[in-house]
């Protein structure tokens, strides 16, 4: 379990539905700070919602959700967008404006919130791109880019304005395995670079392994464990056995 | 019972998605206003929209208004011609550009090129997320998409609208005096003494609303996309369709309004 460790979100009770659909039932989850931490389930368990609604983007019907602290499902539309701030987003196809090239992608966020001079927005998005690996790519379009280097793009668009927080939805899927290795890798090296708290949602153990401090898995709106990658090796739940070693028999249902 | 439930059903179901769809049409226009004051103001935004949606139909409504008028002066002569008043063409052409065909014709060509596009547009983005990567990077999309949209749409269409009357105007004139050979004086005495200033601005009036329309049907649309590729395309389709039969409507809202 996790004890001894500053936390930067917690989740408490938190149920959502969608018309008679009930995503979450009582989801608890901590994250601790400058960490990564995964969290598991099978697909279609509501993970990204829970990404959204930790981010404020979806508001959970009941249960608080605590960012440093602060429970943002009391604050209004301003306050929330100064605490959306904190974080930087890594979505799942990577979500580039298209109609924008690499730079002007990454240079978004900092002309939007901050009143730089086109020179320091220069530099700081050539520092970018050089974190994710990339240079030379300044002028491309999204269309013009692989899979992967569309994530790198996405990835120094989110930690360009140096967010406390960065949230992954699913990085790996649908990527190759050498591309996944790059992709976990990105993960931990920015991790360990800007010593950030990173939360990735997956259903990739392998990935999970490599890379996570924590771990939590979530099924049938709850959450089903919420503890350090030891816990999640040593456990006997029955629910995490069967995930880890991907069968189908067992007390998770097949849709 | 069951059949008269589903009877009711049936009836019932298109009515609620009516209202429905109405009502979240009219909470963005509202929820937009409120952004309107809000800053930042991202004027580079709303000119690149003004330019879209505005000197890019340039030509289409030059075109529309030019041939409008044309048409509209052949139309008029015969029903004219046969109690010897020709000389009224000019004045029908020019009313009738001026209060229904200008502002009705030029914005119905606009939401075919630019409410479509807008539609196509804010639909992709929203089905590749960039909606919620906007949302993510603590820009409203709203203030950053429909805003301009909104704000260029009611700037450009009153602008293109007195083109499209300007344009038809000149090419009545062409086809009555130049091609049916009405007299000159006649056409141009007459016109002046029947229109009048006010039915221009009844149809600025008119091309101001549906500027409006059609850049929020088309913002509306593309923003509550959903289901991929194929669910841009219907909205799309949607947009230009209810855009059309939005502008009709007020037509005559207006029109009776303002009779």
């Amino acid at each position: 379990m996790i004890s001894g460790v500053d936390i930067q979100i917690e989740v408490k009770n938190l149920h959502k539905s969608f018309g008679d659909f009930k995503v979450h039932k009582g989801i608890d989850l901590l994250i601790p700070k400058g960490a990564i931490t995964v969290i598991l389930g099978p697909s279609g368990t509501g993970k990204s919602v829970l990404l959204k609604q930790i981010m404020g983007l979806i508001m959970p019907d009941k249960g608080e959700i605590l960012v440093d602290g602060v429970d943002i499902t009391k604050l209004d539309k301003k306050e929330l967008v100064a605490v959306r701030k904190k974080f930087g987003m890594l979505f799942q196809n990577a979500a580039l404006f298209d109609s924008m090239n690499v730079y002007e992608n990454v240079a978004f966020p900092l002309r939007e919130h901050t009143k730089l001079k086109e020179k320091e927005i220069r530099d700081i998005v050539i520092e970018k791109l050089r974190v994710v690996g990339l240079k030379d790519v300044e002028y491309k379009m999204p269309s013009e880019l692989s899979g992967g280097m569309r994530k790198r793009v996405g990835l120094a668009r989110a930690i360009a304005l140096e967010p406390d927080i960065i949230l992954y939805d699913e990085p790996t899927t649908g990527l190759d395995p050498i591309m996944k290795d790059v992709v976990d890798n990105l993960i931990y090296n920015t991790q360990k670079k800007l010593n950030i708290t990173s939360v990735v949602i997956s259903h990739d153990i392998d990935s999970t392994i490599k890379i996570a401090d924590y771990v939590a898995m979530i099924y049938d709106g709850k959450t089903v464990i919420n503890g350090t990658i030891e816990d999640l090796r040593t456990t006997d739940n029955p629910y995490v056995q069967q995930f880890l070693s991907g069968s189908m028999d067992g007390p998770i249902k097949i849709f | 019972m069951e059949s008269l439930v589903n009877l009711l059903t049936v009836i019932g179901l298109p009515f609620t998605r009516l209202i429905f769809g109405a009502g979240r049409m009219f909470l963005l226009f509202i929820e937009t206003v409120v952004w309107a004051f809000r800053p930042p103001f991202r004027f580079k935004l709303l000119l690149k929209q003004v330019e879209f949606i505005g000197i890019n139909s340039l030509s289409v409504i030059i075109l529309t208004g030019t041939f409008t008028g044309m048409v509209f002066a052949f139309q008029s002569y015969i029903g004219f011609s046969k109690f010897g008043a020709e000389y009224m063409v000019g004045t029908v052409v020019a009313l009738g550009m001026a209060r229904e065909l200008g502002p009705v014709l030029s914005s119905i060509m606009v939401a075919a090129r630019a409410g479509s596009a807008i539609t196509a547009e804010i639909g992709t983005m929203r089905v590749t997320e960039q909606i919620d990567a906007l949302y993510a990077l603590a820009v409203e999309p709203v203030q950053y998409l429909v805003l301009p949209r909104i704000f260029a749409g009611i700037i450009v269409m009153p602008i293109l609208n007195a083109v499209a009357v300007f344009c038809g105007t000149i090419g009545g004139y062409f086809v009555g005096v130049n091609i049916l050979g009405i007299n000159k004086t006649l056409y141009l005495q007459n016109m002046y003494r029947y229109v009048d200033l006010a039915d221009f601005y009844n149809g600025m009036v008119k091309a101001t609303v549906f500027g409006l329309i059609l850049t929020l049907v088309g913002s509306y649309k593309g923003f509550y996309t959903k289901g991929g590729a194929a669910g841009v395309g219907q909205a799309t389709t949607e947009s230009v369709v209810l855009s059309c039969v939005l502008i009709l409507v007020f037509d005559y809202i207006l029109t009776a309004f303002m009779f």
